[in-house]
């Protein structure tokens, strides 16, 4: 436990002084103001091109804004922040290895597990702590200028994407010991991407694959319930488990 | 004496290329062991496997009598490594990594702080107590050391510690490695050979992934010594003149004519000549064989 915690604390330092916590918590900020700001601010764009639509023929009509408006770019935004997330965690483990910095850590006795496990830890502590930081600004700017209460499901659907995002991120404790780079890591995350997205084409599979919990809109408009998304919960939090074993079998076989 | 490092008949392959066929050494407790090698011959492959690291093709390691697992090594808490290129957290300061690597070995608080202190001291670094990342080759190379020896490893392993270094840092790392050999057991791979001549007890040749010579640096020596005599003469044509007297030996320079094992050893007759001859001779030696003579030999240059 002691050991684990060393390195957590390291991992945290290494956040902080390498400016990278700031960086990412203020671009979680940015995207929570934005949200509701779009929104805000479409009447008024929309007011701005409307002439030259007029002259091309078309006519815009009046604009209504509501927290759906600013909800729907939520759930647009967001998965920017994700891309964001899987570039400055993709090389955590691989730029070590390449750089040797773990040897030393490991000839002191540490267990190889207990390394991931803390990678994977603070990845996940900035994603948790980034997602509720971007919902809480979009919600509290939301219940000021609308009512929250026209979208139903505001917080599962929040939990969904929080969890694709967990199990994306989770690819990258495997494929750190395959691939040999981070643009090898982050490819085999776009990869899985892909592939569940591929998955969610298709009618007969789709409520099984993780790309399921981004489609978040018939939640918000009460067309789908919670219980619709309960396969592709399981589905994905197996996964990430999944994910979590290999990645500890394949890092203790790792030659370094 | 105990053995705190055995390798038997280890083997190890790259793909198709085989580093090491068979190599087979004993570290004694309490010695300076030197680990001898040309670039490549596969001195780190054999450390790393000794960390568990790397897996070996094939027999065992022992340290302290416990065999070393791959993975997940339990007898790494004998251990202290020194990389050859060390690597840190730069955004650390020297402090701050021995912390971590104190609380990763399971030392107490206060114990970690008196012992950093000390290595801190010992290695030089106690007024840079700076971020890592502005660190000299030579000052990372002496944190190296001491985060090598926080815990007190009844083993110290270190990968060429002074090939990079300015000989300044050269001698500075030797010391610390001499002056830690009263508690700890030091294996250190080199292909400097003053330095290997400087502190070490024991060598062992490391050459076409085979142990080609193995012992202490007096046996090395004895084994060798075949009593090569060199005579230094005062001008080139005294040396010329003994050569066709005397009917063998070798012209090293202009004055200077060695006489290899067999000759040398008749020396009676070498007496007689030089007496009869009454030569103009200037130096008589019998000449040690260095470590780069038996390098040169083993490595079949």
């Amino acid at each position: 436990m002691r050991q684990w915690a060393a390195f957590v604390k390291k991992e945290g330092l290494e956040l902080l002084r390498s400016g990278r916590l700031f960086l990412l918590l203020l671009l979680f900020c940015l995207v929570g103001v934005m949200n509701p700001a779009m929104a805000k601010l479409t009447p008024w764009l929309m007011g701005l091109v409307s002439e030259q639509l007029a002259e091309s023929g078309m006519m815009v009509g009046e604009i209504v804004v509501d927290a759906m408006t600013a909800w729907t770019q939520f759930y647009k935004n967001m998965p920017i922040m994700l891309l964001v997330m899987v570039v400055m965690f993709g090389g955590t483990v691989v730029v070590e290895l390449q750089k040797g910095t773990l040897i030393p850590i490991v000839a002191k006795g540490m267990k190889r597990g207990r390394i991931l496990g803390a990678k994977a830890l603070s990845a996940a502590a900035v994603w948790t702590g980034g997602s509720i930081l971007s919902f809480a600004i979009t919600y509290a700017y939301s219940a000021y200028f609308w009512d929250n209460g026209i979208a139903a499901h505001l917080f599962f659907g929040a939990f969904c994407f929080w969890l694709f995002g967990i199990w994306l991120l989770s690819v990258f404790l495997p494929a750190s010991s395959f691939a040999n780079s981070t643009a090898a890591v982050i490819l085999t995350v776009g990869i899985c991407f892909a592939v569940s997205y591929v998955l969610g084409l298709i009618p007969a599979v789709k409520s099984y694959s993780p790309a399921y919990l981004l489609e978040s809109l018939p939640l918000l408009t009460g067309e789908m319930t919670t219980g619709d998304y309960t396969a592709a919960l399981c589905v994905t939090a197996g996964l990430t488990v999944f994910h979590m074993i290999a990645g500890v079998w394949l890092f203790n076989r790792k030659q370094l | 004496m105990m053995n705190i490092l055995t390798l038997s008949h280890v083997k190890k392959a790259f793909g198709t290329s085989e580093i090491l066929h068979d190599v087979s050494i004993s570290v004694p407790e309490h010695s300076v062991f030197g680990f001898i090698g040309q670039n490549g011959a596969g001195k780190t492959t054999c450390m790393k496997m000794v960390l568990g690291l790397l897996q070996p093709d094939g027999g065992d390691i022992l340290v302290k009598e416990e065999p070393v697992v791959y993975g997940q090594n339990q007898t790494n808490r004998y251990i202290g490594y020194l990389p050859d290129v060390p690597e840190f957290y730069g955004f650390m300061t020297p402090t701050e990594y021995l912390a971590m690597c104190g609380e990763i070995t399971g030392m107490r608080r206060e114990e970690i702080r008196k012992k950093s202190a000390q290595l801190l001291d010992l290695v030089g670094l106690t007024t840079a107590n700076k971020r890592i990342k502005g660190f000299s080759r030579g000052m990372k190379q002496r944190l190296g050391i001491a985060q090598a020896l926080l815990n007190g490893p009844e083993l110290l392993i270190c990968d060429e510690p002074t090939s990079a270094l300015d000989p300044v840092g050269r001698k500075e790392i030797l010391e610390v490695l001499h002056a830690v050999r009263e508690r700890t057991t030091v294996l250190f791979s080199t292909h400097i050979l003053s330095d290997v001549e400087r502190i070490c007890d024991r060598i062992a040749f490391l050459h076409d992934g085979k142990i080609v010579l193995n012992g202490t640096l007096e046996e090395m020596r004895t084994k060798r010594r075949g009593g090569n005599v060199a005579l230094e003469f005062a001008s080139s044509e005294e040396a010329e003149r003994f050569l066709r007297l005397f009917g063998s030996g070798k012209r090293e320079s202009a004055q200077r004519v060695l006489l290899e094992n067999g000759v040398a050893e008749d020396r009676t007759s070498l007496w007689r000549c030089l007496m009869n001859g009454s030569f103009d001779l200037e130096r008589m030696e019998r000449t040690e064989p260095t470590l780069e003579d038996l390098f040169m030999e083993v490595t079949g240059r």
